[in-house]
């Protein structure tokens, strides 16, 4: 099999361009005559704006423009993938530490530097809500103006939604043990190392804009929106991003760029410092308290979930975030009885948004955490237990839900058998192993054209962002496959609203699914035509020719499809062009609006040591196993799954936002925000696949690249109770938390 | 008795090729390379010198130049991500990342690779170990190290031939 | 950035002039690991910034000269971790300056620069305490040896004078046979900055020297000549209360973002068990 196709691992398209440092981001495009954008921003997380005077800056050299919301339309517009909530600019008040409240446009990056540094903003700081249990406080002051919610029950509280998910009566389902815990998991902050980059150019009677957005058709259509302008007069350059993790999905400072480049009639460009992107995105955290009740046989009886997600001052997609995340909270189990009441809270912190597994690493830390401690209360083998109550395949574990759709138990005993369960361990270490589930898309559309070239070769213009997962690649292999062109003949096209068609989004790990199969539409559009052609030329009947794997399959004969399309095209040459579209509609009876096109199943399993005097511990054998259909590139599958691990790592032993008593940020950048370096890797890593092509994308395959990423953090906590004896269930599991819970255990 | 100065005029090596310009006293070497001298590919992130998106190799030996005053790059050679290809190829190294899987997203590869390079040719049979030190400060959010060190042990290999 | 003049002296004498003329308007520039970082987010607001790199009497060097081994002002830590002397000499100063930053950053970064920025959380000051290390100024009056005991005030202030400049650290050649260890808590394995930083030296006069930092204002060094510590048949119970009393005067500080005072108070008594033992053993490797 050529290594181009689908199942190879040929090397990354695109990828030259990375080593060379020729591929261009978007703080590498130079426009002409671009200014520079330097934000304003007030050290506090919380304040009224009294009055801004922007007359200093004004006079700086080189200054064209201090915007602030009195430049704008007023109303100042406001927009989010799910609520309208935010303003462009703050308006009258900023909400969280790093809101912007005015902006600077200068000739040089210098001159933006030394204006922000003169705007002189008078305001009074105000009372920060940073916690869960200060914005659930009757008394609380209410992060968001109830003026925004007409007509909605909540609008006096801080609760932006309540959901509540389950089926049967949790209350009236007896259980012969019951394991009942509060969990947390922390603020944490993408950190890609590509900070959000931002710009924007008149352009004729419309205007362009570059951002390393994820979603560059959503960013297109709230831009039309808020501009008042129709989607063929906004175009949206989405280079490939360097990182996103869900952090660039959605629209945050591009129509502020659009407002000042449209005011100047010039370019301009913001390109946030690290520290702006932590005060710009993060994770949605979470308080989780659920209660287990077990069988003494370890079946499970029911789940009982309680999440308070702590979202940010403006909503982005973290409600999103809270309904889907915890919706399969209950686990990839059967499970009688089951009770979800999940909230997103809202609080004057910056924006949470969508990360890398969404919401179901929130609720899977708590839930696994709490599976394994009942295991240990019954005496039953922590493995054992989960075998016990994991869906088999075909189950409607889920009532109303895509059944289990992967043999997930194999996952699970080859996740088991490469670290050895069961098999003695030298003293002093533990082991842990964790299962966990994420929802794919729940609805979707996305669009493909692909032009088969009159010599052979090929481009595909496919909407998706490529961020690092390798989708450009995937999509040349697919139409590698289907036309049989080598992969350094196929030009993948992507970024440019007006040149691709609408792709929805990127994200969910849905590309390869979606968008993959509206490639492979796209190319079987393409072999239809071929078909005719060969019909026409051969005089043969079009049902009797197929067209696969590059060649095309007369009665008699094969041809290479350039031995079909050369005399098809003739001597006016010309091109084939197939479209393809994948498309999943909503469900509006769902409580999600559809149900999973696909799982994600991780199951993940460590061997550790711990430290005893210190709290640090070691992770001496990682394994992690993905249920992934159809591995279409190995080799970046690989890479997505330990990848996702490691990142895991991050928020289960070292990240963590630390604010002072007003709410401010203080560990803002690189140096007090600790992520995992080439240091911190677990001594010995693993990581396999199992193949069923029992997916629903292109080759039997499903998404994934967030799975991995689910397990991390009760596996590691598992591993590190078995070493200790000690259960922790707050993240994340740093040297000195560990330390303390090891000497309270010993001292009560 | 040296002069003050606001801007100074500087000459330096860039991927062996002499450039003099000016540069203002507070910008930084990371500034002149991807404002003035267009040479993007070297990458502006955490700009505390944590990251290593900025690495370039000053004199021989990497650096962030994140934190490295342009003026002090005076006379000096600089090698950039730009100058590891060979003959307008790509070096062993650069063609191993890619044979390996190392890079997803890119972005923090530059600084990878210039720090890789440094380290071979310091050590040209590095452990494990020894690589993971030596690259301890290139940041990838990807997460893609082990693949990273796959493919430095792989050049690495390679130069026994 | 912050804006300031630029100057690149070539002589000691211009850079020590330059000093005394603008006082705490100036600041010197070595590896700028420290001082860019404070131009650019603003705490650090100097009129003037003196490049010290092409000073002649400052260019990297080690040199041993009358039973010192002399580190020039402008030797990188790269440099220092790497030298066959320091390494055989002052095995815990190789150890510590390994662990400063990073790759990029050890090549940069300067000995002398890590010192005159007296932070307490400097990763080489308790090995040059333990092994008496003296800091060589230069300025108007002169040439000034400092030990570095008397080098450190608190965070950011030392002994130095208006117009002075440090050129050099200076270690004394070994007299006596010692082992010493240098070890340190991080956040995690990557680098980090320390939130317990420490060295025990143990001789062959059974005399124990252990410095520490990060846990107050400035580095300690305690030194205890009883033989207990030293001793590799005392007991814990007998080793306790020397360790208490070396430690006693340990503050640090409520406010870090590190780790709290008690984790680091712990972790002192943790760290120094350990230095002690590998000392011990190091010392009886020879």
């Amino acid at each position: 099999m050529r290594t181009d196709r689908i199942g190879g691992s040929p090397n990354r398209v695109g990828g030259i361009g990375r080593v060379t440092g020729s591929q261009q981001y978007v703080a590498d495009i130079r426009l002409q005559d671009v200014l520079e954008v330097k934000l304003v921003t007030l050290d506090c997380a919380r304040a009224r704006i009294i009055s801004i005077d922007t007359s200093a800056a004004e006079q700086v050299p080189g200054v064209l423009l201090v915007m602030t919301a009195a430049h704008l339309p007023q109303p100042v517009p406001r927009f989010g993938p799910q609520f309208s909530d935010r303003p462009i600019i703050a308006v009258g008040e900023t909400k969280y530490h790093g809101e912007p409240v005015a902006a600077v446009a200068a000739e040089t990056k210098d001159a933006a530097e030394a204006a922000a540094r003169l705007v002189k903003v008078e305001y009074e700081e105000l009372p920060a809500i940073f916690s869960v249990a200060a914005a659930l406080d009757p008394a609380a002051v209410l992060v968001q103006d109830p003026a925004l919610r007409p007509n909605d029950p909540l609008a006096g509280t801080n609760v932006l939604r309540e959901h509540r998910f389950g089926w049967a009566d949790v209350e009236a389902t007896g259980a012969d043990l019951v394991v009942e815990n509060a969990y947390t998991f922390p603020i944490v902050t993408h950190f890609a190392i590509e900070p959000h980059a931002f710009m924007a150019a008149p352009d004729g009677d419309g205007i362009a804009v570059w951002s390393s957005i994820q979603h560059p058709n959503w960013l297109q259509k709230i831009l039309s929106q808020i501009l008042g302008l129709p989607l063929a007069k906004v175009r949206v350059y989405a280079p490939d991003p360097g990182g996103g993790f869900g952090g660039k999905q959605h629209t945050k400072l591009e129509p502020l760029v659009a407002f000042m480049a449209l005011r100047t009639g010039r370019p301009v460009r913001l390109i946030l410092t690290l520290d702006e992107t932590f005060q710009a995105v993060r994770r949605t955290s979470a308080e989780v308290r659920v209660r287990t009740g077990f069988m003494s046989d370890g079946t499970l009886a029911f789940q009982d979930v309680e999440a308070n997600y702590l979202i940010g001052a403006y909503a982005d997609i973290a409600d999103r975030v809270v309904s889907k995340g915890s919706y399969p909270a209950a686990g990839p189990y059967r499970v009688p009885a089951v009770r979800i009441v999940s909230r997103s809270v809202l609080s004057h912190t910056t924006p949470a948004t969508a990360f890398r597994g969404f919401g179901n690493p929130q609720v899977n830390w708590a839930v696994e955490s709490n599976i394994d401690e009942g295991a240990r209360a019954l005496g039953i083998d922590r493995l054992e237990i989960r075998l016990r109550n994991l869906a088999r395949k075909g189950e409607a574990f889920i009532p109303v839900d895509t059944p289990a759709d992967g043999d997930w138990e194999q996952t699970v005993r080859r996740a088991a058998e490469l670290i050895g369960w069961g098999t003695p361990l030298p003293p002093g270490r533990g082991r842990g192993l964790a299962l966990g589930i994420k929802s794919g898309p729940t609805t979707g559309l996305s669009y493909a054209t692909v032009r088969l070239l009159a010599d052979g070769s090929v481009i595909v213009y496919a909407g998706t962002s490529d961020m690092g997962q390798g989708a450009r690649t995937v999509f040349a292999q697919i139409a590698a496959t289907e036309l049989g062109a080598p992969l350094d003949w196929i030009t993948v096209v992507m970024g440019d609203t007006a040149v691709v068609p609408y792709d929805q989004q990127t994200s969910a790990s849905r590309s390869t699914v979606l968008m993959g199969n509206a490639i492979l539409r796209a190319c079987q559009s393409i072999q239809a035509q071929l078909r005719t052609m060969a019909a026409r030329l051969h005089g043969i009947d079009e049902a009797d020719i197929v067209v696969e794997g590059g060649v095309v399959r007369l009665p008699d004969r094969e041809l290479s499809i350039i031995d079909v399309l050369k005399p098809g095209l003739g001597r006016l040459g010309g091109e084939l062009v197939g479209n393809g579209e994948m498309r999943k509609d909503a469900e509006p009876d769902h409580p999600l609006s559809g149900s999973a096109a696909f799982f994600e199943f991780n199951c993940t399993a460590i061997e550790a040591e711990v430290d005893q005097d210190t709290g640090d511990v070691i992770l001496v054998r990682y394994v992690t196993v993905s249920d992934v259909g159809k591995a279409l590139n190995p080799l970046q599958v690989t890479m997505q799954d330990e990848g996702a691990a490691i990142q895991g790592l991050g928020h289960t032993l070292m990240e963590h936002f630390i604010f002072d008593d007003k709410g401010r940020i203080r560990n803002l950048g690189a140096i007090d925000y600790r992520i995992p370096t080439s240091m911190d890797l677990p001594l010995d890593m693993q990581s396999a696949i199992v193949e069923n092509a029992d997916g629903p994308g292109p080759y039997g395959s499903k998404g994934m690249s967030e799975g991995a990423l689910l397990c991390v953090a009760p596996a590691v906590a598992a591993a590190v109770r078995d070493a200790t004896g000690v259960a922790i269930r707050d993240l994340p599991l740093t040297p000195e938390r560990v330390w303390r819970a090891l000497r309270d255990r010993s001292t009560s | 008795m040296s002069e003050m100065i606001q801007t100074v005029l500087i000459e330096l090596t860039v991927n062996g090729r002499r450039r003099a310009l000016t540069v203002a006293a507070n910008h930084t070497l990371l500034d002149v390379l991807r404002d003035d001298l267009e040479l993007t590919g070297t990458k502006e992130c955490c700009l505390v010198g944590e990251c290593g998106a900025c690495t370039v190799s000053l004199d021989g030996r990497i650096v962030d130049s994140c934190l490295v005053l342009a003026v002090e790059a005076d006379r000096a050679q600089v090698t950039t991500v730009e100058g590891l290809a060979v003959d307008g190829h790509v070096s062993p190294l650069q063609q191993a990342f890619l044979d390996k899987g190392a890079v997803q997203c890119g972005f923090c590869i530059p600084g990878q690779l210039v720090a890789a390079h440094a380290l071979l040719a310091e050590n040209p049979h590095p452990t494990v170990p020894e690589i993971q030190e030596g690259l301890a400060g290139n940041l990838c959010r990807c997460a893609c190290y082990q693949q990273i060190t796959e493919a430095v042990l792989a050049t690495a290999e390679g130069t026994d031939r | 950035m912050h804006t300031f003049a630029y100057a690149r002296p070539a002589t000691l004498a211009e850079a020590v002039a330059l000093l005394e003329a603008h006082g705490p308007a100036a600041r010197l520039l070595a590896g700028g690991t420290d001082l860019v970082i404070r131009l650019r987010d603003g705490t650090a607001r100097p009129a003037v910034v003196i490049d010290v790199k092409q000073i002649a009497e400052l260019r990297p060097a080690i040199h041993e000269d009358g039973g010192r081994l002399v580190i020039s002002a402008g030797t990188v830590m790269t440099d220092v971790a790497s030298d066959e002397r320091v390494r055989r000499s002052f095995p815990a100063l190789a150890e510590a300056a390994a662990v400063v930053g990073s790759v990029q950053i050890r090549n940069r970064a300067t000995l002398v620069g890590n010192v005159c920025n007296a932070s307490p959380a400097a990763d080489t000051a308790p090995s040059l305490l333990v092994y008496d290390a003296t800091v060589v100024a230069e300025g108007p009056g002169g040439t000034r040896r400092i030990p570095v005991d008397d080098f450190f005030v608190r965070s950011g202030v030392t002994t130095l004078a208006r117009g002075e400049i440090v050129t050099a650290i200076e270690l004394p050649l070994p007299a006596r046979k010692m082992g010493a260890v240098h070890m340190r808590r991080t956040r995690r394995r990557g680098h980090d900055l320390a939130s317990v930083t420490l060295c025990c030296g143990v001789d062959d006069a059974e005399v124990t020297r252990l410095a520490y930092g990060s846990v107050g204002p400035r580095p300690v060094l305690m030194i205890d000549e009883s033989g207990v510590l030293a001793d590799p048949a005392a007991a814990d119970e007998a080793k306790a209360p020397i360790f208490e009393r070396m430690f006693a005067d340990a503050s640090p500080s409520p406010r870090s973002m590190r780790a709290s005072p008690e984790y680091r108070l712990a972790m002192l008594r943790v760290l120094g068990a350990r230095a002690l033992r590998t000392a011990i053993d190091r010392l009886a490797q020879g």
